[in-house]
């Protein structure tokens, strides 16, 4: 099948490549760019675990051809926080025990951070109603919330 | 102390970073072709002709293989580990699941007739459309409820039934008179319903075939890598030293990644024929197709009161659905896990019941997250609260008059099996006050005279975790040993590295296992390691189900530990010029009791690899292996209670409180027993409210393939959760530890589906299949009235 030249940014990584019109971002991520941190659970649409942040807003790689990400910015969990400090979104998922065996969280701290950013002060509502395309099957989303509502804490105490 | 501390995760960070290694995530230092699979979109078909010369001959097709090759190459089959043992004599009919079909027939859809393996997905992909498979469809039953019934088509004509086998338990003539002399006898039928685990990491597999050194190795989502050795010595005829099993980081298993399936070994069988590494990563249609299915039991109760409520006998039949084929551990649910947990935690002196399991054209059914227990709680609890119901005493009060006292344990249940501790009567209170029960009463009182329909559900039972002794599991039929097996090697530094033979895949056994093993050698939690899941670097294994690790694993590290700290105190003690029962060890240091002499510990393992100075009879070295067989299985408690709202316009169910008290002894770290706890809850809310393998009577073909067809609860599906606890030590192992794994899923169904059935008792309603979707409620209330009428 014919390729297409496509540009992208990652992690704040600017990237040329040849790719199959019918390649998928998130197999584009994974094997292309070996940043296997962005996890694909359904391939359909459904869980969210391959969600990234697309020129700032959340993508569901698994339904996004690689082409269509030709110019764009794409933040992936492997971008999320730095080499010294993880983002407040992290340090609260781990000190609230918002993960288990790990596989939906890459997409759901990227759902988390898209919605920190625009509503700093959530309620248990607000929070599960933005995490309710990220399918998780072992924690029950309960500690998923409270990691959601301390992250948003830890923002606000940090200042932007 | 570390235990009991709700210390965070130790193995978070990499997960958090987006570093997990999971099978779908390795590399390796040559390119990995891909398999893909042909499956039979029958039920029941012959395969009358498989034409793979136009799939051969496509671009970067390495292989297509058949069940006919498969069996040219001599290879075997997927021998149960825990095999059906028919207790009434008969011999069983066992037809294991073929990892491919070999003889001709499908007797279900998603059946595997051919392989491809091919240089990259895609191709392998469109190279298996291109395979040509002739079938004849055959007549196929999906349903439990019929399977045997005289003019059901046979899954196995060969065996002239459908029945796998009978099984029978408790007192039977007992359980006859105590309902014949009942003042009131309650009936059910109840349904289970069909429903898998659906981890959000999809199974996959990497099979590596080492031509020159003779060795192979398997990447898999599996929860028990040394199980997986032998199972590859009856499918692939490859002795167990020269496969190494590695499971790496595994995205959730709940039981369901406990068994060899068919990929398994046709992923290996690919990378020998091919002699390059093969790997499958499964879409979530094929997982929802080929992963184990698991309750599907069809179950008709009675059971009979005193005129108080006093519960004087039960007795069970039931069909245990087992697919269309025997999966490796699916006798473990009829034969050990349904029967023996069906007095719960009441105080019950007759019990009578009957298992029949039988072939259907489904999916084969295995254990998923409390196997064979959330039947057990569901079909005795419904029979309770309608015996409540129906004898107008409230349904608490009325559980709480039948629990197993405090004085009466260790409590032998009339199945045989003898709880060792617990104090469900301390439960119930704690949530009755948890829950304000009485208010909630009162609640439901006003709402039903304003038109509003509010339910309260209760479940109260205990669970058989820790699956050992050995002995005990043997005589329920396993055919593995039921312990388990930790290494504790202590560096010449006087850092740890502990090796486990069970495996975390979620459960948190490197934080959880270190907290043990740290405070048996007195150390920083920080000088530890942990290694799972891998039989090159992990002496032996029996893997993490149910709830079994902590009891066992865990046991193990302890017990390895302790052997260490004895050793090393020999060597100290020498050093020091005193006796080893002078010594104290703490904080890293050997401190000579009484005095303020001390050693570091980093000095003792040092010189335990490097000195010549020591005691004759001491070997060289500083590491120890515990193989521990736990006196008995654990069995935690719990009692759940509910509030449901049930909308009189749509019939749609709200599932508004959720309270649980569980007893799971002593408890390592709470914040990952809440985890467990919270994790369960949901998914046993999901068997009740949504979740449902679903087959079309008709054409036996599967409805439930994506997530948009099997829907697994979403954050706004659930409430959070009340949880309180009262801890009982366990006898059966020195931690006091239960196992916590299960509790959700075992008591969430039943307690969810009593709490439908208590708020539209009123209207005539007294049964509601499971998924209770706004339809069947509907129908419910609909069939009600009618019957009124
Ligand atoms: S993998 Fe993309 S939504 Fe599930
Ligand atoms: S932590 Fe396992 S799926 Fe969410």
């Amino acid at each position: 099948m014919e390729r297409e030249t496509i540009s992208v940014t990652v992690n704040g990584r600017a990237y040329e490549r040849a790719v199959e019109p019918r390649r998928l971002l998130s197999d584009f991520l994974r094997e292309d760019l070996r940043l296997t941190g962005t996890h694909v659970g359904c391939e359909h649409g459904v869980c969210g675990s391959c969600t990234v942040m697309m020129d700032g807003v959340t993508a569901r790689s698994c339904l996004t051809f690689a082409v269509m990400a030709d110019g764009a910015e794409i933040e992936t969990i492997e971008g999320l926080g730095s080499v010294e400090a993880m983002h407040p979104v992290q340090q609260a998922f781990w000190e609230k025990h918002g993960l288990q065996c790990g596989f939906c969280t890459p997409g759901m701290l990227m759902t988390a951070v898209e919605l920190l950013k625009a509503n700093p002060d959530p309620s248990v509502d607000d929070i599960r109603d933005a995490i309710s395309g990220n399918l998780c099957r072992c924690t029950g989303y309960q500690t998923i919330v409270e990691s959601i509502q301390y992250a948003a804490k830890l923002m606000r105490e940090d200042g932007p | 102390m570390y235990v009991g501390q709700a210390i965070r995760r130790r193995e978070d960070e990499r997960f958090l970073r987006g570093r997990g290694r999971f099978v779908e995530d390795i590399t390796l230092d040559q390119p990995i072709a891909h398999a893909a699979f042909v499956r039979s979109p029958h039920a029941h078909a012959a395969v009358t002709h498989v034409d793979t010369a136009q799939a051969a001959a496509m671009p970067g097709v390495l292989a297509v293989l058949t069940g006919a090759d498969w069996t040219a190459a001599g290879h075997g089959e997927a021998e149960g580990v825990w095999p059906v043992k028919d207790m009434s004599g008969a011999d069983s009919r066992t037809a294991y699941r073929p990892l491919i079909c070999v003889d001709g027939v499908v007797r279900c859809v998603g059946e595997i007739v051919a392989m491809v393996v091919a240089e990259d997905r895609h191709q392998a992909l469109d190279a298996a459309e291109a395979i040509e498979v002739a079938y004849e469809e055959k007549p196929a039953n999906t349903i439990t409820a019929g399977a045997l019934d005289p003019d059901i088509p046979l899954v196995h004509p060969a065996f002239g039934t459908n029945e796998v086998m009978v099984t029978e338990h408790g007192l039977k003539e007992e359980t006859e008179a105590a309902l014949a002399n009942a003042h009131h006898v309650t009936e059910v039928v109840v349904p289970t319903n069909r429903v898998t685990a659906a981890s959000m990491e999809p199974r996959a597999y990497l099979g590596h075939y080492d031509r020159v050194n003779d060795r192979y190795t398997v990447w898999t989502t599996n929860q028990a890598p040394h199980i997986v050795r032998r199972y590859f010595t009856k499918s692939l005829h490859i002795p167990e030293h020269k496969l190494r099993v590695i499971a790496p980081d595994v995205g959730g298993g709940f039981g369901m990644k406990l068994y060899h399936y068919p990929e398994e070994g046709l992923v290996l069988w690919g990378a020998i024929v091919c002699d390059r590494p093969v790997r499958w990563v499964g879409t979530r249609s094929e997982c929802l197709l080929g992963d184990t299915h698991a309750r599907d039991h069809h179950t008709v109760g009675r059971m009979g009161f005193d005129e108080n409520g006093k519960i004087l006998g039960v007795k069970f039949e039931t069909l245990a659905a087992f697919g269309a084929y025997e999966s490796q551990w699916q006798a473990s649910i009829t034969n050990a896990y349904h029967f023996t947990m069906l007095s719960l935690a009441y105080d019950i002196p007759a019990i009578h019941t009957q298992v029949r399991a039988v072939y259907t054209n489904a999916t084969p059914v295995d254990a998923y997250r409390g196997a064979g227990r959330p039947e057990a709680v569901y079909q005795v609890e419904r029979m309770i609260e309608n015996g409540a119901q129906e004898m107008g005493i409230d349904p608490l009060e009325l559980r709480a008059r039948n629990l197993i006292p405090p004085e009466k344990f260790p409590y032998q249940t009339a199945l045989g099996i003898t709880y060792d501790s617990g104090d469900p009567p301390v439960l119930m209170g704690k949530i009755k006050a948890l829950a304000d029960y009485d208010a909630l009463r009162a609640e439901q009182a006003r709402l039903r005279a304003e038109g509003q329909w509010m339910g309260i559900g209760i479940s109260a039972f205990f669970d058989m975790a820790g699956a050992g002794p050995v002995k005990m599991m043997n005589d329920l039929g396993a055919k593995v040993g039921c312990y388990d097996v930790a290494s504790v090697r202590v560096h010449p530094d006087g850092r740890i590295t502990v090796f486990a033979g069970s495996h975390s895949h979620g459960q948190g056994h490197e934080t959880t296992w270190s907290q043990i093993a740290a405070d048996r050698l007195g150390c920083d939690i920080d000088h530890i390691d942990l290694v799972e899941g891998d039989t090159d670097r992990v002496p032996m294994g029996i893997g993490t189900w149910g709830s079994r690790s902590l009891s066992t694993a865990g046991m193990a590290v302890y017990t390895a530990a302790d052997r260490v700290v004895a050793k090393a105190k020999r060597m100290a003690a020498h050093m020091m010029e005193c006796a080893p029962e002078d010594l104290d060890l703490a904080d890293g240091e050997f401190t000579v009791k009484g005095t303020d002499r001390k050693l570091s510990f980093a000095a003792v393992a040092n010189a335990s690899y490097h000195s010549g100075d020591r005691p004759s009879d001491l070997e060289i070295g500083l590491e120890e292996t515990s193989f521990f067989d736990p006196a008995d299985c654990t069995y935690p408690s719990a009692i759940h209670l509910c509030v449901v709202l049930v909308d009189p316009e749509t019939c749609a169910v709200t599932l508004r409180n959720y309270w649980a008290v569980d007893d799971v002894g002593t408890v390592i770290n709470p914040m990952v027993l809440h985890g467990q706890v919270h994790g369960g809850l949901v998914q046993g809310i999901g068997q009740a409210l949504m979740e449902e393998c679903a087959y079309d009577a008709e054409s036996g073909q599967y409805l439930s393939g994506t997530f948009m067809d099997y829907a697994i609860p979403h954050a706004e599906d659930v409430p959070s959760f009340g949880l309180d606890a009262h801890f009982t030590r366990a006898l059966g192992n020195p931690l006091g530890a239960k196992g916590a794994g299960e509790s959700g899923t075992i008591g969430a169904p039943a307690c969810i589906c009593n709490g439908v059935i208590d708020a539209l008792w009123h209207l005539g309603v007294r049964q509601i299949t499971q998924p209770m979707t706004p339809k069947k409620i509907w129908r419910a209330i609909e069939d009600a009235k009618r019957t009124q009428h």
